[in-house]
């Protein structure tokens, strides 16, 4: 990056990021949770970018490990008294970590749409596991908890309202969006864009790719994981329906909507998919997804770069 | 494990794993035919049409739509199957023209999004109440202590037909040559002066019509609601990549292997568990014969 | 310049044409025309665009400047099977037979036209069974079974079920056998003999100045040469200059 980019760059970085902690200030109450859910589903698409924008591998199974840090941020906050907002992150965490791991070991041989179709099938064991184990799981009604207290050990302990969950929201996925930028820009993210060019090419180059791919995955789920711990901290409960493949072709949608391979494009396409649900359901109701579903077959046909894509070339015009 | 399997099987009388049987062969049939339309598109388009459980599902529909106007299944059936032909076909010029050359993962987008739009369309239009659609004959047979519906035989039966009519079409016809010869060399078609687009939206005009005949056949079995084309599209892709992608009569196996297996299943778990069968053995196709189950060997 | 018809168009004429395979500029603004009923031969080394001016006549490889005409109208923006269907006929250097259809079936490609009879079907299979014996006997065998040399009379007569009025043949002796090269050497008199216009590009140097009566000489993706066949050595000082034989 030249030296006037990177200066834009993060002036670009350090303004939005103002605004997104102003915000809540001034947004009246549903807007500020609109907002800090755009934030966790952008975390989540956010993940899934790793894959789709960086390797070429099209996950259709995100909802596993968003589903799986729900569940596991569940069972941190119902077992353990008094609940613990760090606990549920670390079982969220491990709870996705281990699907993660399952998918990545066998989704990882097959590639395109086996990969596509194969991390759906997994999706959908999960989800029906969740669903019909109704003991463990609540099944059909999912479970539902009270939200732990914003807390560092030893130093405060305080309830979230609605403007610190969304700061503590923010705070996560930026940190998060640090790591991940930090993360395909290092050796290991570009051994992946190199994957996704020419895979047999970064093979006979002597990259162990398999491993690449796993831990791509790993990373990817782990994200996605974290993602579910907020939205199950924010929304106080976790449901099988948050692991069934829609959710997963939804995350796609953000990304091919936003951009991929560009992590903040999966954000703005969230955001736009949201908005876009907000708006049309007020004239739609539920049936926003066809007005929805129409543009983003337009988008998938005539603007396969994305939003971002799109912005950026008209900016650049 | 606690039980030992003998125990296991004296469960289960013998006249119920005979039942469970012609139960898996007849849902296997049905497989077949939703499956044999996946199976062509995608063997002979690189297309994998996430909308095709909802073409089944609209299928069933126009079924009972039709039906009520008529008051005659048979009309229903060939009503549903040309009007989502037709569908199909002005799906495939619309929206899977314009991707042809492009990455077929952007396939699976611009389908998912039309199963979107459909299933959400259904929903508008119908309700969420699910409809009937009145079996064309009630008349049952003895099968042990089981008074089993003719119907269901004759579902199998016809879906049979139906993959065998395909099948010659394939073989003898003219656009069966030319979409054998698309699928094995789209340019070189192309310079033999076959129209290469339109056989593409033939294909899967013929496979989404097929969809629809599976609806409108399923309908009385298991009455017809918005969202009854996600197991079906899920079971169909199972069978298409077990039976190997683009292999007929892989997939005709694979789908009557699917069927059995989940019956048999059912009888010691809920029929929602058993779908984890199916997953699994997917799962191992995919791990240990990619290529799919059904053929043979590549040299 | 000899034309085999009264009428002024060429029947193809190729009009400076550049094509690119992805940065990479193929030809430089190529030239040339088939007479009705004319055999041209279009030489010059590997590499140099012959193939892809071929594919460029055929609307497989889409020229990014330049215009095809045909028999006067411009066919560039036509697609392929248009082009087959109006009158050329396409037999690509690696053959590409339907190697999972029959004999029978990969003809039919060609044959099962509208405005056929069948009266008429039967009476282009009979010519082709005739002219390539062989195919008659395997004519239910999947074309992926039969030998090199079968399968290029194959795609040739595959590319005769069309009717055209001409022949685009890539290489059709490369790799054969002498006993092939030279039926196929006898099949393009005879194509030639029932009117057939015939764009010939081949390494055979001697069988292509024999068989042509223009040839042109192919350089880096441009015409350097052209010339009378008739007029031409292998000898020639030109032959060596771009073909090094």
């Amino acid at each position: 990056m030249s030296a006037r980019r990177v200066v834009v760059y993060w002036t670009a970085f350090s303004v939005i990021l103002a605004l997104l902690i102003v915000a809540p200030l001034v947004l009246p109450e549903f807007w500020r949770r609109f907002l800090t859910e755009i934030l966790i589903w952008g975390l989540l698409a956010m993940s899934s970018d790793i894959l789709i924008g960086y390797a070429g591998m099209v996950s259709f199974g995100h909802s596993a490990f968003f589903g799986l840090g729900m569940y596991g941020a569940a069972a941190a906050l119902l077992l353990v008294k008094p609940p613990d907002l760090w606990l549920a992150i670390l079982y969220g965490l491990i709870a996705a970590a281990g699907v993660a791991a399952f998918v990545a070991y066998f989704a990882t041989r097959l590639r395109d749409i086996y990969f596509a179709i194969t991390t759906l099938i997994f999706s959908q064991i999960f989800y029906v596991i969740i669903f019909t184990w109704t003991e463990v799981t609540g099944g059909e009604n999912g479970l539902t908890f009270g939200r732990p207290a914003l807390a560092i050990p030893g130093l405060f302990s305080v309830p979230f309202t609605s403007e610190t969950l969304h700061w503590f929201v923010l705070a996560v996925v930026t940190a998060s969006y640090l790591a991940l930028r930090r993360i395909t820009q290092s050796p290991f993210g570009m051994v992946l864009q190199s994957i996704r060019e020419n895979e047999a090419r970064t093979r006979a180059i002597g990259y162990p790719i398999e491993r690449y791919k796993i831990a791509a995955v790993m990373l990817s789920g782990l994200f996605a994981g974290l993602a579910g711990v907020l939205y199950a901290i924010q929304n106080r409960f976790a449901a099988p329906d948050f692991v069934f493949f829609l959710i997963s072709g939804e995350v796609v949608i953000f990304n091919v909507i936003g951009g991929i391979g560009t992590l903040v494009g999966p954000i703005v396409g969230a955001a736009f998919f949201l908005l876009l649900r907000e708006g049309f359901s007020r004239f739609f109701t539920e049936y926003y997804l066809i007005p929805v579903g129409l543009i983003f077959i337009a988008m998938v046909i005539f603007m396969p770069q994305g939003l971002l894509g799109f912005m950026r070339r008209w900016l650049n015009q | 494990m606690g039980i030992p399997l003998e125990q296991l099987l004296q469960a289960i009388p013998f006249e119920q794993l005979l039942i469970q049987t012609v139960n898996g062969i007849v849902t296997g049939m049905i497989l077949a035919l939703v499956a044999s339309g996946l199976t062509l598109i995608f063997g002979i388009m690189d297309v994998v049409n996430f909308a095709h459980g909802e073409l089944f599902m609209l299928g069933a529909y126009v079924g009972v739509i039709t039906l009520a106007a008529t008051g005659n299944f048979w009309v229903a059936l060939v009503v549903a199957t040309l009007t989502i032909a037709l569908l199909g076909a002005a799906i495939h010029v619309t929206t899977l023209r314009p991707l042809l050359g492009r990455d077929p993962l952007t396939t699976i987008l611009a389908t998912f999004g039309i199963s979107l739009v459909l299933q959400n369309y259904a929903l508008w239009q119908f309700g969420p109440v699910a409809r009937k659609i009145q079996e064309p004959f009630t008349g049952h047979f003895t099968l042990f202590y089981l008074d089993y519906p003719w119907y269901r035989l004759v579902i199998a039966l016809l879906s049979a037909a139906i993959i065998g009519a395909l099948w010659l079409f394939l073989k003898f016809g003219t656009y069966g040559i030319w979409i054998r010869a698309t699928t094995q060399d789209r340019v070189m078609a192309q310079a033999m002066g076959i129209p290469v687009p339109s056989v593409l939206t033939v294909v899967f005009a013929i496979g989404a019509g097929m969809a629809a005949a599976s609806g409108v056949l399923f309908g009385p079995l298991v009455g017809v609601n918005h969202a009854m084309g996600l197991d079906w599209v899920l079971k169909a892709f199972i069978v298409v990549v077990v039976g190997g992608m683009g292999n007929l009569g892989g997939s005709i196996a694979a789908s009557i292997f699917i069927g059995l297996m989940e019956s048999y299943a059912s009888l010691w778990v809920s029929p929602a568990q058993a779908v984890i069968f199916s997953f699994v053995v997917l799962i191992l196709t995919l791990l240990f014969r990619p290529t799919g189950l059904f053929v043979p060997t590549p040299k | 310049m000899t034309l085999g018809n009264a009428s002024t168009d060429p029947l193809v004429k190729v009009e400076d044409i550049h094509t690119y395979y992805g940065k990479s500029h193929t030809l430089h603004g190529v030239s040339l025309e088939v007479g009705r009923g004319e055999v041209v031969g279009l030489l010059g080394r590997n590499g140099v665009g012959k193939s892809t001016t071929l594919k460029a006549i055929m609307g497989i490889v889409r020229p990014s400047q330049g215009e095809v005409l045909f028999e006067g109208r411009p066919i560039t923006h036509l697609p392929t099977h248009r082009l087959a269907r109006l009158g050329i006929g396409y037999v690509p250097e690696d053959r590409r037979i339907f190697r999972l259809l029959t004999v029978m079936e990969n003809l039919r490609t060609g044959l099962d036209r509208r405005g056929v009879t069948d009266a008429r079907k039967k009476q282009l299979l009979e010519k082709v069974y005739d002219y390539f014996p062989v195919l008659a006997e395997r004519r239910n065998q999947a074309g992926g079974t039969l030998s090199g040399g079968e399968q290029q009379m194959l795609a040739i007569a595959r590319a005769m079920m069309l009717e055209p009025k001409i022949i685009l043949l890539d290489e059709p002796t490369e790799g054969l056998m002498p006993r092939m090269v030279s039926q196929i050497r006898q099949i393009i008199d005879v194509l030639h003999h029932e009117g057939a216009a015939i764009l010939l590009v081949e390494q055979n140097v001697p069988l292509t100045l024999e068989a042509s009566q223009r040839i042109y000489i192919m350089e880096k993706g441009v015409v350097r040469h052209h010339a009378v066949a008739s007029k031409l050595r292998v000898s020639d000082a030109v032959i060596h200059q771009y073909l090094g034989v």
